[in-house]
């Protein structure tokens, strides 16, 4: 909360460097003891004094989070108003809300710093994770929260066959499931079948939250070990199997019912009071009076006393909610940038001021040229290192960032952003200059010389060189405006080439069948690179839209895809040895290998650096960081702790 | 009678297979499935689903067995047990999400109807008695007008007007405190207080091309013979237009009303969704992007059974106004 401004800085968990070894981390930092007093809000303190609700002092663990708060204490009361979309839209609670993990991202997205758990000793070869937890501390309906709900949570739910037929990614490595184990109430271990450096990263992340999701003397009564019958009870509520059941009760990481339960206790500041679910027209979340973590002078958060979701069906509905001064803070949705000239016009009748979001993407528009087409001849051709160079070198995209992007970024390929520890300039430049006479010098050198009647190249082959991008105008229209753009560009080169605009769905069964000549989409691993790589090498089987198959290749260890280069082979293998990698120097070592052949390999080709993001704060919502990273990986606002936001008059 | 209408119920049973096997057929034609869209709707918010979930997810919604035996099992479901199975989104009843919105889509059907019958009827006789008019033409200018602004622009401005220019809290039926209150005096009042909107942008293109409809039914049976009877009798002019002319003007109306109980759920859409109402036309709207099967499914299925039903009732009360009608 210290610092407002992000220096994206990716994984250097410098914390964590100091501590590799066997010594408690980053203890020192959090873990002070309880502020001589405490205080609670007004209206906790009238139900405590009704005999409503136990004391304070019972009610936090002996050591509460300490959080410093971003500008200066706050004071409570208030509900911060947000909105959210009709459907599919569970995760903007979890951004504002379920950030509750284990460990939690510090406002730079640089370190991992303590949240749940008050510390924790790594083993010496990256295989074994202690944790301590806070004792003392409790669920939001009172039952204490100890080692034993995270063993619940691992060995009894995730790994539990008929919920989850295969492990969370997060939680095994080797393909094998991580083991957990009580070693007191307070300490629970995390024991890996090989090193897992990255481990205390993912947990950070949305992704990483399961440990903390299950309270167990709530869940364990949906399990069929309860010996209750779930059936019947399934049955009752219009549901099929006991685990659409525990899933209608427990929730998951992303689903919408992990909202629509009141019930559910959770470690979170606010509780649900009105549940999403499918009729809902709003979600309400009310404090959790059990919450344990306070400010410096020992308030317990979170300030505000409620949270209130509106949801629209319609984004433009929303624009006009924010734009009278009824939403506190959002980016979701409104974050366009057709839309941010509406918002700063309206922005003093509406009482707000703007927010500044530092992707966490590397690209804007990452141009995926299919380098294992199903038809030879294509793939041949962007196979061809010298017909990517030249159709990089075509490429004005000074134009493209003037007229598309206002002028707000700069001519990039991909790799980490400028600001970022591992930046690799050969990586994010190469080829970024507008040479059209090289570019056609080097395509009737590699044999594209020939011309059809409209003038158009032919391959070597004799074939067409035509080909169509992907895109989805209604996620990305800027990427169809770029598009556009490059289609002129690159028509100047003799190539002929077609815009093509479809839905989302479409769109990623082509990918999944290999079925496209390119696609784009805004390339990651900015800030992320360890989290993101699927531009560095084939490594996302969804996203390395250049090489689906050796993608597959690479997550099904050989036994699916295609077997991709040597090149690809090396920085699979080098990547291993990253993730593998706790100290970070030696990490950043390693990755610079796999930059430089990423680099050589020049495999997908870039426009220009991800342009920053927006979103609105309300003049009277406070210790709000004006810049943040936006990520999921860092789930904006999530990490700047909205439990410290409040509201003045 | 009776018997006609027996008849007619026996065939809506074949008639509603045919159809909700043909829904299911098209709603699963767009490429992809419920999961394709479920991680590219996550994905444009850079949010990311484990790599295992979504195989998961199709296994678990049975996504991945062949499109003939999801259905027979969902209509298998719906015909022995009233199930009309989960809606893979919300991962609740399909039944209990729609009918949780039954209640108000059913309100703003019937007010948004008496209110365009209320104004369409009187403007209609009134302009074909005096036709050409000034009175006439002015109505008819707020007709063509009616009928050529489409509704979701107009009630783009009206929000931007009352949003902007008034500070009012706009879309939906509720005021933020009414929202989830238990129902009273108060909460009436503010349903009332945010009806208006809606039901008057709703009722503006359909007022229009109903006025036009009267107008024209009107002018065909005013010349003719029986009117000249009637009047030669001595009734005085309004009770003779009520009591002859209009009557049989009134017939379009009737037939009209088989469009109007599935336009309870479809008719809406865009207009619902921009003013952002808690009716089922939005939810059918999400529902089939994001093919949520049985969600779509038992909505398509509800609108065909309500077209039916609609047709029904409009030849029987037609039977009933209009003597010359036959039922063989």
């Amino acid at each position: 909360m210290q610092d407002p401004i992000p220096l994206p800085g990716g994984l250097s968990r410098r914390g964590f460097l100091a501590a590799s070894g066997s010594v408690f981390a980053l203890a020192a930092l959090a873990t002070r003891a309880r502020a001589a007093t405490v205080n609670e809000a007004p209206a906790l303190a009238d139900m405590v004094k009704s005999g409503g609700l136990p004391a304070l002092n019972d009610r936090l663990p002996q050591n509460p989070l300490v959080v410093t708060p971003h500008e200066k204490i706050g004071t409570y009361g208030g509900a911060i108003r947000r909105g959210l979309r009709g459907s599919s839209d569970h995760n903007g609670i979890l951004r504002m809300v379920g950030n509750q993990g284990l460990v939690r991202w510090n406002m730079d997205f640089t370190e991992v710093l303590p949240n749940v758990a008050d510390s924790w000793e790594i083993g010496p070869d990256a295989t074994q994770f202690t944790f301590k937890l806070r004792p003392g501390m409790r669920w939001s309906d009172g039952h204490p929260f100890t080692a034993d709900d995270v063993v619940f949570a691992i060995e009894e739910v995730v790994k539990n066959p008929e919920l989850y037929s295969a492990t969370p990614a997060q939680l095994q490595v080797a393909g094998k499931p991580v083991v957990v184990e009580k070693v007191d109430d307070a300490t629970v271990r995390f024991t890996f079948a090989a090193a897992n450096a990255l481990f205390l990263e993912n947990l950070a992340t949305p992704l990483g939250q399961h440990p903390t999701l299950f309270p167990k003397h709530y869940c364990s009564q949906f399990l069929p070990s309860s010996g209750r019958d779930l059936v019947a009870e399934a049955k009752a509520a219009g549901l099929g199997t006991w685990t659409e059941l525990f899933r209608a009760k427990c929730g998951d990481i992303e689903i919408p019912s992990r909202w629509a339960n009141p019930d559910k206790p959770t470690l979170d500041p606010w509780v649900v009071k009105e549940p999403y679910t499918g009729g809902a027209t709003r979600v309400v979340m009310t404090r959790n009076p059990y919450f344990w973590q306070v400010d410096t002078e020992g308030n317990q958060l979170p300030y505000a006393d409620e949270l209130s979701f509106g949801i629209s069906q319609d984004v433009e509905s929303l624009m006009l909610n924010v734009i009278s001064g009824q939403i506190d803070i959002q980016d979701r949705h409104i974050n366009i940038l057709a839309n941010k000239p509406t918002l700063s016009e309206n922005a003093e009748k509406g009482g707000y001021r703007l927010l500044k979001l530092v992707p966490s993407a590397s690209q804007q528009c990452q141009i995926y040229l299919n380098m294992t087409h199903k038809d030879p001849g294509m793939r041949e051709m962007f196979a061809n290192k010298a017909v990517r160079h030249a159709l990089s070198l075509g490429l004005n995209r000074q134009e493209i960032i003037d007229i598309v992007y206002f002028g707000q970024s700069e001519p990039y390929q991909t790799g980490p952003r400028p600001t970022h520890p591992w930046h690799h300039e050969g990586l994010s430049k190469q080829f970024t200059e507008f040479d059209p006479d090289k570019a056609n010098a080097l395509l009737d050198e590699a044999g594209y010389d020939k011309r059809d009647g409209n003038g158009w190249r032919l391959r070597p082959d004799g074939g067409a060189t035509f080909f169509a991008i992907d895109v989805i105008p209604t996620l990305y229209p800027d990427l169809v405006d770029t598009l556009e753009l490059v289609k002129a560009h690159w028509a100047e080169l003799g190539f002929d080439v077609k815009v093509n605009t479809i839905e989302r769905a479409l769109y990623y069964t082509r990918g999944d069948d290999n079925a496209h000549d390119a696609q784009v989409w805004p390339g990651p691993g900015g800030l992320d690179p360890m989290l993101d790589p699927r531009d560095y090498f084939a490594f996302h089987p969804q996203g390395s839209r250049y090489a689906i198959p050796w993608a597959m290749w690479y997550t099904s260890n050989g036994t699916a895809g295609e077997e991709p280069p040597e090149s690809q082979k090396q920085r699979f293998a080098l990547f291993d040895q990253a993730r593998a990698t706790a100290d970070l120097a030696k990490r950043g070592e390693i990755m610079k290998q796999v930059f430089d052949l990423t680099a050589e390999a020049f495999e997908t080709i870039g426009i220009c650096l991800a342009v920053g993001g927006f979103g609105i704060i309300r003049n009277n919502l406070h210790n709000v960081p004006e810049t943040q990273p936006d990520s999921w990986s860092w789930p904006n606002p999530g990490p700047a702790m909205p439990q410290q936001f409040y509201f003045t008059a | 009678m009776l018997r006609f209408i027996a008849k007619r119920f026996l065939w809506m049973i074949p008639s509603l297979f045919a159809v909700s096997f043909l829904a299911f057929v098209l709603i699963q034609l767009p490429p992809g499935d419920y999961v394709t869209t479920y991680v590219a709707t996550l994905a444009s918010s850079n949010e990311i689903v484990d790599q295992n979930a979504a195989a998961q997810l199709r296994e678990r919604f049975g996504l991945d067995q062949p499109m003939i035996v999801q259905y027979s099992k969902w209509i298998w479901g719906i015909v022995t047990r009233g199930d009309f199975g989960l809606s893979f989104e919300w991962q609740q009843p399909v039944s209990g999400l729609i009918w949780e919105r039954m209640a108000l889509t059913l309100v703003l059907a019937v007010v948004s109807l008496l209110v365009t019958w209320a104004i369409a009827l009187p403007i209609g006789v009134y302009s074909a008695v005096r036709k050409y008019s000034i009175g006439d033409y002015g109505f008819t200018i707020f007709s063509f007008l009616g009928l050529s602004i489409p509704s979701f622009l107009l009630a783009l401005v009206l929000m931007y007007v009352a949003a902007v220019h008034f500070g009012q809290s706009v879309g939906g039926l509720f005021s933020p405190e009414y929202e989830n209150a238990p129902w009273s005096f108060g909460k009436l009042l503010d349903l009332l207080h945010h009806l208006w909107l809606p039901v008057i942008i709703l009722a503006v293109s359909s007022t229009a091309s109903l006025i036009r409809v009267m107008r024209a039914n009107m002018l065909d049976e005013l010349p003719k013979p029986y009117v000249t009877t009637a009047r030669a009798k001595g009734l005085s002019e309004l009770r003779l237009l009520l009591k002859y002319p209009m009557r049989i003007a009134l017939n379009p109306f009737i037939s009209t009303i088989a469009w109007l109980l599935p336009n309870l759920i479809s008719g809406s859409v865009v207009v619902a969704i921009v003013l952002n109402l808690p009716t089922a036309a939005p939810m059918l709207l999400q529902s089939l992007m994001a093919q949520d099967m049985y969600l779509a499914g038992a909505f398509v299925l509800l609108i065909c059974a309500l077209t039916l039903i609609g047709s029904l009732i409009s030849d029987i009360l037609l039977a009933l106004v209009d003597p010359r009608i036959r039922l063989e």
